[in-house]
């Protein structure tokens, strides 16, 4: 797409929304670029990627719209495109092999019903965001879009190019598996079912 | 017993304890939940903000008479609390915002 063709912003008009409404949204980015990355540099230069792209295609950009949004599908883009590759990282879970394993609901239940809401509200910042880093890419981004940045099962819907069906049950997935992995930190730190004090 | 709307508001939860005091005996949760991933899914919608139509009043009437989803309510509501509130930021590199303007800038 070139950038001439529909002029439906001036110069004065691009350079606000880009300080207006791309610029207030660089920590949210960098943190999604940094826990997909998981590396400083590769997550600048997602960043700075991104930035640039939204600069070039400010003309595609509905004002009025959700920026965010706008911007997060563009990042997400990028980091399959071009980062997701040489990606520094071992290569994560196929993510068809572990949903088809954990789309059985007798799993889901069992799985996690041993643990409680206040071993979970007990643990540390770290092991939270220890626990959501160590999912598959796929399943910690709807964790992320969701919890973290708050976006709709929508919005998050268009970020992805999914439909919102499949959002609901990769969410639901996530979930699980997140549970399980607090569940083994749970476990470690000695919170059994019956012992817990409140 | 831990708060039971966080966020949401007294209203609950008085109606709730008053509900706890006046009817202790009746008033036990079943144990076996007969649903559980239709009620479990739908319970997690209305935590991420996806109101279905009525979805209040069921939910209350599921916390209120259905054990397994009283503690999967309460399960997802913490975990959802931890993420957003405890979850380490990763600080922005200092020059980043910086750099990314004058990209723009040459790019002019």
């Amino acid at each position: 797409m070139s950038e001439v063709q529909r002029r439906k912003y001036s110069q004065e008009e691009r350079t606000a929304i880009f300080d207006g409404e791309f610029m207030p949204h660089i920590d949210s980015m960098y943190n999604f670029a940094f826990r997909l990355t998981f590396d400083e540099d590769d997550a600048k230069d997602l960043v700075q990627d991104t930035y640039m792209k939204a600069f070039r295609f400010t003309q595609s950009f509905e004002q009025g719209t959700n920026a965010k949004a706008w911007l997060f599908r563009i990042l997400k883009n990028s980091f399959i495109n071009e980062y997701r590759k040489k990606s520094k990282k071992p290569a994560t879970v196929d993510y068809q092999e572990v949903e088809a394993f954990y789309n059985s609901d007798d799993v889901d239940y069992q799985s996690t019903s041993d643990l409680r809401a206040e071993s979970v509200k007990d643990m540390l910042g770290d092991e939270i965001s220890n626990a959501l880093n160590a999912l598959a890419v796929d399943f910690r981004t709807v964790i992320i879009l969701a919890d973290l940045e708050g976006f709709s099962y929508e919005e998050m819907a268009k970020i992805l190019d999914i439909p919102i069906g499949t959002v609901r049950s990769r969410l639901h997935r996530a979930r699980n598996l997140l549970k399980d992995k607090l569940k083994g930190y749970a476990q470690s730190m000695g919170y059994g079912r019956e012992e817990v004090e409140d | 017993m831990p708060n039971l709307w966080d966020t949401a508001g007294k209203k609950w939860r008085t109606k709730r304890s008053a509900m706890e005091n006046n009817d202790a005996s009746s008033g036990e949760r079943k144990l076996q939940c007969s649903d559980v991933s239709k009620c479990f899914e739908l319970l997690e919608h209305i935590l991420d903000g996806e109101l279905v139509e009525g979805g209040a009043k069921m939910l209350q009437e599921k916390l209120d008479r259905c054990q397994p989803c009283f503690e999967h309510f309460h399960l997802e509501q913490a975990i959802r609390e931890v993420l957003k509130t405890k979850c380490t930021k990763q600080p922005l590199p200092d020059k980043l915002a910086e750099s990314i303007r004058q990209m723009i800038q040459d790019a002019r």
